[in-house]
């Protein structure tokens, strides 16, 4: 069983061959047009091409599984705060007026505390556009990073005038995740094989049993980084830049046109959402 | 006079935080192309010193230093480690966190990316390191992929690539199968007659360090206690054993023989030489084969483990186990043996549910494990999984063996006595009050072990128990595992360590191939050098000597241990030998 290694893909595609820079870049745009969209239409179809894209690349559907549960809480949040509370949000963005919004649930006004309240299909819309500029960002990374070799990773940052210190960091915490998850799971099965029986316990102890570890989680891996340390100075690492690479990190066409597509496809984003008020919250609203 | 490539003068160093010195008034020259051995006890001072040569201790973990150490003409405390890293490699214990790369060239070529190499020049390196530790053609491979013995070898490659004058290693081979360990050791030998690099290596591999180093350092308590050639150091055999130093099963085997009143000028060290020190006592005293050669193991009623046609594959695809038919029963001690990665922990971890048959049936007390759970499990089977690390999450040794006790529902005074008991079985009664993580790793090995030992399990099993332990601290363990096996407790060990269980295991299962090779007392297992060279194990020392005398006798001499081969010889006319 492979402990340590990140999740990559196993599958040679358009995104393995590019250099981490072009993915770089296409991560900044398809995030910023993301952010520029708020029709949930346009969002919900940016994140949806990017989820049929990591699963193109080969990314496992039990990743993207586990990325949507996880997801799942934070969206019946967002959907209940901006449904109930985002009413001058919206009459910002619309010029509707409260009264003007379609209801989905309304409380009577004699009701306490939440009397009066009311969860609005124009709350509702805004909500969905959150979700689906906070799936796009999730997967867009995703897509990025796991499609690329961690040491060509570093390299393509470093190229793309990171700090060594800074890339090296970033590739050693993408390698310590998967570590410490491990390590966690570990704890875990240590505390059943002396007759903890999680199947029995309610949510609430469970949390407690999981809060437990991150103490002992926290420990080890400092004794694990302190390893780390020695293994990286003995190996004359010292965080400078002024060093060579194995690795080339050349932009070659494909490069270049990845880079183009995805400026353009930015470009048109702010231009269409500037001139003609495509993605604008207020299309979705139009009857 | 040759060079000296290492030079420490009186050196004393106290680690933060502590009282007591862990290295005491150190002198010490090293000659360029030495193979020089370090021994001791844990605890002695071996990493610690080992650390010095780079400038780790104490340009890294602080502390008090006294004295001075130069390497390469170059003080260590006044020249960063990077600089020293261009004339020290070192290679630690654990092969697995000394990976930092996602492929093997690239972790070859870490080093000498840091070193500012130019790129041509560590293309060029890096097939020459590799094929010098024979990984060659691996390149492009993820180091995940490669055997423990490999990814020892590949850091190996990783520090020879800098071209350093001396390489020090601490422990390299005490994780690995004894074919990896060997490979480890003929690379290192080869270096050092091949290409001049000196080597200092700490390690508890006695026959090994016998065969290879020029010198041995005896290190105890930060202080060296003796050096010298190998045939001196190993001589002094009463003294060793009283500071728990383990040696090659030749020198004991000799030595026993010495005590029976056999003249042995000079107590051999390697295999050669116990064969050409065998031969003159053959023709005056004939070995007399043992009496007791079981050929089986003694099985009463129904099993307490179960396996039938047991298959395993991991979700990636990798097919661990296949077709595996076994039952053990009460009372039983087993060893399961086989080469690193041979899938000896997937198979026990099947006994307590932590994994599920992909084909095939795993019962435990004639249940089948999927209908129970691992808690359940856990309080029949005690297991005492590889790395303790992972398996410590208390805050003291104390709360560490009464975790599971309180799950029990047992009274304060019982789980008290329980964990007394259990404590003092493993020899940590002193340390109940420290937090676990802060023990060296043999005692923090022994912590999970009481931990499970206070369930008190019907069953025991200890997955590669010895490692990381000296002499002294495997000893315990094992004789702890004799005193619960005497008690009716059923024992199963899974080691590589072979020469440390012939005188507890009963039955031995050995694995490889992804399936069990052999299934057999240990008396005829241990006797069967090809069907374990399959699985990259060789027997212990003293097995192969008596299969030597065998075949210069043609007669069958299963014996395992030195003490028996030195008893085979007081029949007959040992009294004209004196």
């Amino acid at each position: 069983m492979n402990a340590i290694a990140l999740q990559t893909v196993d599958r040679r595609s358009v995104f393995t061959r590019l250099d981490f820079r072009p993915k770089l870049f296409m991560m900044f745009t398809i995030t910023m047009v993301a952010f520029i969209w708020e029709d949930p239409r346009l969002g919900g179809g940016l994140a949806l091409a990017v989820l049929l894209s990591c699963l193109a690349a080969g990314i496992r559907a039990g990743y993207i599984r586990t990325v949507l549960a996880l997801m799942l809480p934070f969206s019946a949040l967002v959907i209940l705060t901006q449904g109930f509370f985002s009413t001058t949000l919206i009459t910002t963005l619309t010029g509707r007026q409260p009264d003007d919004f379609r209801m989905l649930i309304a409380f009577p006004s004699t009701w306490p505390l939440v009397g009066g309240a009311g969860l609005s299909w124009e709350g509702v819309l805004y909500a969905l556009n959150i979700v689906a500029k906070s799936l796009t960002m999730t997967l867009v990374i995703a897509l990025g990073v796991f499609t690329t070799d961690i040491d060509a990773m570093v390299v393509g940052l470093v190229k793309a005038r990171v700090p060594y210190k800074i890339a090296f960091v970033f590739s050693a915490t993408l390698r310590f995740f998967p570590l410490l998850f491990a390590k966690a799971q570990a704890i875990i099965e240590a505390q059943r094989l002396r007759g903890l029986a999680l199947e029995g316990m309610g949510l609430l102890r469970r949390l407690r049993i999981y809060a437990r570890i991150v103490v002992p989680l926290i420990l080890s891996s400092l004794i694990d980084s302190q390893m780390l340390d020695v293994v990286l100075q003995s190996r004359a690492f010292n965080g400078s830049s002024d060093r060579t690479y194995l690795h080339r990190s050349r932009l070659k066409a494909a490069d270049w046109i990845a880079i183009g597509l995805t400026g353009l496809f930015l470009a048109a984003a702010a231009i269409g959402y500037a001139v003609f008020g495509i993605g604008r919250f207020g299309g979705v609203l139009r009857p | 006079m040759p060079q000296t490539i290492a030079t420490f003068s009186n050196v004393s160093y106290v680690y933060p935080r502590s009282d007591t010195p862990a290295l005491r008034d150190i002198s010490l020259e090293i000659p360029k192309g030495e193979f020089l051995g370090l021994i001791g006890p844990n605890g002695a001072g071996k990493t610690t010193l080992s650390l010095m040569f780079n400038g780790i201790v104490p340009q890294f973990y602080g502390g008090r230093f006294f004295g001075a150490v130069t390497v390469a003409g170059l003080d260590t405390l006044e020249h960063p480690i990077s600089s020293l890293a261009r004339h020290v490699g070192i290679v630690l214990e654990n092969p697995e966190t000394q990976i930092t790369a996602t492929s093997v060239e690239n972790e070859v070529a870490f080093g000498l990316e840091n070193l500012k190499v130019p790129r041509d020049e560590i293309r060029a390196r890096i097939p020459r390191v590799l094929e010098a530790v024979r990984l060659e053609g691996m390149e492009r491979r993820h180091p995940q992929e490669l055997s423990g013995g490999q990814k020892q070898r590949l850091a190996i490659a990783a520090v020879l690539a800098a071209r350093p004058s001396l390489l020090v290693l601490d422990e390299p081979t005490s994780q690995l199968d004894p074919v990896g360990a060997r490979e480890v050791f003929d690379t290192i030998l080869e270096l050092n007659h091949t290409l001049g690099i000196t080597i200092v290596i700490a390690s508890h591999a006695a026959e090994e360090l016998a065969e290879c180093a020029d010198r041995l350092l005896l290190l105890a308590a930060g202080e060296i206690v003796d050096e010298g050639p190998p045939d001196e150091v190993y001589a002094q055999v009463e003294r060793l054993e009283e500071l728990h130093i383990r040696l090659p099963d030749i020198t004991r085997t000799f030595y026993f023989l010495r005590r029976r009143g056999f003249s042995v000028p000079e107590l051999p060290v390697t295999l050669t030489q116990g064969l050409a020190a065998i031969r003159p006592l053959m023709t005056r005293c004939d070995p007399t084969p043992p009496e007791a050669n079981p050929a089986t193991v003694r099985r009463d009623g129904d099993p307490l483990i179960s396996v039938t046609h047991l298959s395993h594959t991991y979700p990636n695809g990798t097919q661990a186990l296949c077709d595996i038919s076994l039952d053990i029963h009460r009372g039983e001690y087993v060893l399961i043996t086989g080469q690193n990665g041979a899938g000896k922990s997937t198979l026990v971890r099947h006994f307590l549910r932590l994994l599920l048959p992909t084909a095939g049936e795993v019962t435990v007390d004639g249940e089948a494990t999927p209908d129970l759970t691992t808690s359940a499990l856990a309080r029949c089977i005690g297991y005492v999984a590889q790395n303790p690390d992972v398996q410590i999450f208390s805050s003291t040794v104390e709360k560490e063996v009464t975790f599971a006790l309180h799950h029990l529902g047992l009274s304060s005074d019982k789980i008290q006595t329980r964990c007394q008991e259990s404590l003092a079985a493993m020899g940590l009664l002193a340390v109940a009050d420290r937090h676990p993580l802060s023990l060296p790793r043999g005692e923090r090995a022994r912590v999970v072990i009481a931990a499970i030992l206070a369930l008190e399990p019907e069953a025991v099993i200890l997955d590669e128990p010895t490692t990381g332990q000296d002499e002294q601290g495997a000893r315990l363990i094992l004789d702890l595992t004799k005193q619960l096996h005497s008690a009716g407790k059923t024992v199963i060990v899974i080691t590589h360590h072979l020469h440390l269980m012939a005188d507890y295991a009963e039955r031995v299962v050995v694995m490889g191939e992804r399936t069990l090779l052999r299934d057999a007392p240990i008396r005829v297992a241990f006797h069967e050098p090809n069907l374990l060279a399959k699985t990259y194990l060789a027997p212990p020392q003293a097995v192969r000597l008596a299969q030597a005398i065998a075949h210069e006798t043609g007669v069958a001499m299963p014996f395992l241990t030195p003490m028996e081969l030195a008893r085979a010889f007081t029949k007959g006319t040992a009294a004209g030998n004196s």
